[in-house]
């Protein structure tokens, strides 16, 4: 005797909330079909993105960037360190991802969020090999002192595409970053150069006088996409990614190079060693990445109008 | 290289070393306060409900420098260890980002201001509301520039309100600093750094009872009472202001 399809029963008499919690992937699968998802955008859209540059005042640089709900604010402050024999005129990055109880009803204090080091890992990872940054810049007194840029990212509100909304973050203040006009004392420690010592300066060398910017050579971004049977869904959601387990995380430079590609787990991975991996990327991928470069440019746009605010 | 964040201590902030020695002029008779606020002017507030999509209520508080995030979760299910209980409990957190202050800190929770926090908010909310189950306030000091635990406090009632948490009333929280004979309302850190003692209340200004109360360093009792009416004064306004960004809010999600 066949079992009666629960849900297919149910789901006539049900409220949707209910209909929602109870069979949360039926509940989507029924959108996807439809090629719509439950908060109304087609599976190819990403939520509306904004970056504000400046929201920490106590630091060196700063941004806040929002993806739909998820937001992410990241500060850099400056400090000095010794630079390390094998590379005496390099300075370095700490790059820290912190998911405070405050951002999802997941997180307890006294017991860090498991994604935590993961996200941390991942965006040390991406930024030191994407060549955004030229350590060089941060170099101080070659072999005695140089800058390390400790940047730290708080996670406000987490609904999904968490790294998507950390890396931006973490580009955006690194643009914003303005480093401070410093002197060697008479002790050997680096000081902040006070106003006169600033002046005289100027006499002889006036494009010291201010603070300085790094020059970014190229700016990753990445799209987190789920994979679910043959649909594509980019930059989803936490309900989302807790109900369909496959992500994959692209990243792009501004050139458009490829900088990492995540695939944490997820059911597809039988998929794709079965189809032999004769190109470079499944297709599915190849997709992902072009959705991620067309939203590369609207992204750009926001950097580019930043800028000139912050030059005018 | 990315370097572990265990390596901080080989490395160090510069300073300015025009700033070192704390400024004299704070005995002056005629000395203005660092950000030309006048002695018993608070400084200018702002709220804003519905900050964090994913917590039950949340709010975000900025006074200058000083921007706090609060969230609340629940009524949810307690904690297994936890005892039966008729009444509903609550449990408080503050941690500080570690940019929140002028040197880079380490990012840790704040034992001592949980728990006065606790307190402040344990006397408002109508506990039997919600027997056998927890709300959980937390808080996250985005930038501290001064009287933080006040801010943190009423930032947090407002948090409550917007999560629906029955409470007898908004609690309200303002401090004041005392450097010899001034009282200086609603001090900033760098006034914080160099006071010679402090009140804070913590009050429903409603029905005009205090939940909480801390005074440290010495205080004659005239000076007490003037402090004290300052701050209640100043709690009342600060109630208005709150009100009607939860009206705010209300009429806005109507439309």
């Amino acid at each position: 005797m066949e079992l009666p399809n629960a849900y297919e029963d149910l789901s006539s008499e049900m409220e949707v909330d209910a209909f929602r919690r109870l069979f949360p992937l039926r509940y989507f699968e029924r959108h996807l079909t439809e090629s719509i998802r439950p908060d109304a955008r087609p599976l190819r859209k990403a939520r509306d993105t904004t970056i504000a540059l400046g929201a920490v005042a106590s630091a060196d640089g700063s941004a806040l960037a929002k993806i739909g709900s998820t937001t992410m604010l990241a500060a850099i402050k400056m400090e000095v360190m010794t630079p390390s024999l094998e590379s005496p005129d390099e300075g370095c990055i700490a790059i820290d991802f912190h998911m405070p109880p405050i951002c999802s009803p997941n997180v307890r204090p006294g017991r860090p969020a498991e994604a935590a080091p993961v996200l941390s890992k991942q965006l040390s990872d991406t930024i030191t090999s994407s060549s955004m940054i030229n350590l060089k810049e941060l170099s101080l007194v070659s072999g005695k002192a140089a800058w390390i840029a400790y940047l730290d990212i708080y996670c406000l509100d987490a609904d999904g595409a968490l790294f998507d909304a950390a890396l931006l973050s973490a580009a955006a203040a690194f643009s914003h970053l303005q480093i401070p006009v410093v002197s060697l004392d008479s002790d050997g420690k680096i000081v902040i150069m006070s106003e006169e010592q600033k002046e005289k300066i100027s006499e002889t060398k006036p494009d010291n006088k201010e603070k300085r910017k790094l020059t970014l050579s190229t700016i990753p971004f990445s799209l987190t996409c789920i994979l679910y049977k043959s649909y594509i869904l980019a930059d989803p959601t936490a309900e989302e990614e807790s109900i369909m387990e496959t992500l994959v995380t692209v990243v792009l430079d501004s050139s458009g190079q490829l900088v990492s590609l995540y695939k944490p787990g997820g059911s597809v991975l039988i998929y794709t060693s079965a189809v032999q991996v004769n190109l470079l990327f499944p297709p599915y991928i190849v997709m992902a990445l072009e959705i991620c470069r067309d939203l590369y440019h609207s992204c750009r746009c926001c950097f580019v109008i930043f800028d000139i605010n912050i030059h005018a | 290289m990315a370097t572990k964040p265990g390596t901080t201590s080989t490395t160090y902030s510069p300073i300015d070393p025009t700033h070192k020695t704390k400024p004299s002029i704070f005995t002056d008779s005629d000395w203005v306060r660092p950000d030309s606020r006048g002695f018993h002017q608070c400084r200018p507030a702002f709220f804003r409900t519905g900050a964090v999509n994913s917590a039950s209520g949340s709010a975000y508080a900025e006074f200058g420098n000083t921007k706090v995030i609060v969230s609340v979760f629940g009524p949810r299910e307690s904690k297994k260890a936890m005892m039966y209980s008729d009444i509903g409990r609550l449990n408080c957190n503050i941690s500080y980002t570690t940019f929140a202050t002028p040197v880079r800190g380490q990012g840790s929770d704040n034992k001592e201001f949980s728990s006065m926090l606790h307190k402040a908010l344990e006397g408002a909310i109508i506990l039997e509301s919600f027997p056998k189950t927890t709300v959980d306030v937390f808080a996250l000091v985005l930038e501290s520039g001064g009287s933080d635990l006040p801010v943190v406090i009423s930032c947090a009632s407002l948090a409550l309100a917007d999560a629906g948490i029955m409470m007898y009333d908004l609690v309200t929280s303002v401090s004041v600093s005392y450097l010899g004979k001034n009282l200086l309302i609603d001090p900033i850190l760098e006034e914080e750094s160099c006071q010679d003692g402090s009140l804070m209340i913590a009050c429903m200004p409603s029905r005009y009872e205090v939940t909480q109360l801390t005074v440290t360093g010495e205080l004659s009792a005239p000076n007490l009472s003037e402090a004290m009416q300052l701050c209640l004064d100043a709690c009342a306004k600060l109630a208005q202001i709150m009100r009607s960004c939860l009206k705010e809010a209300a009429s806005a999600a109507e439309e």
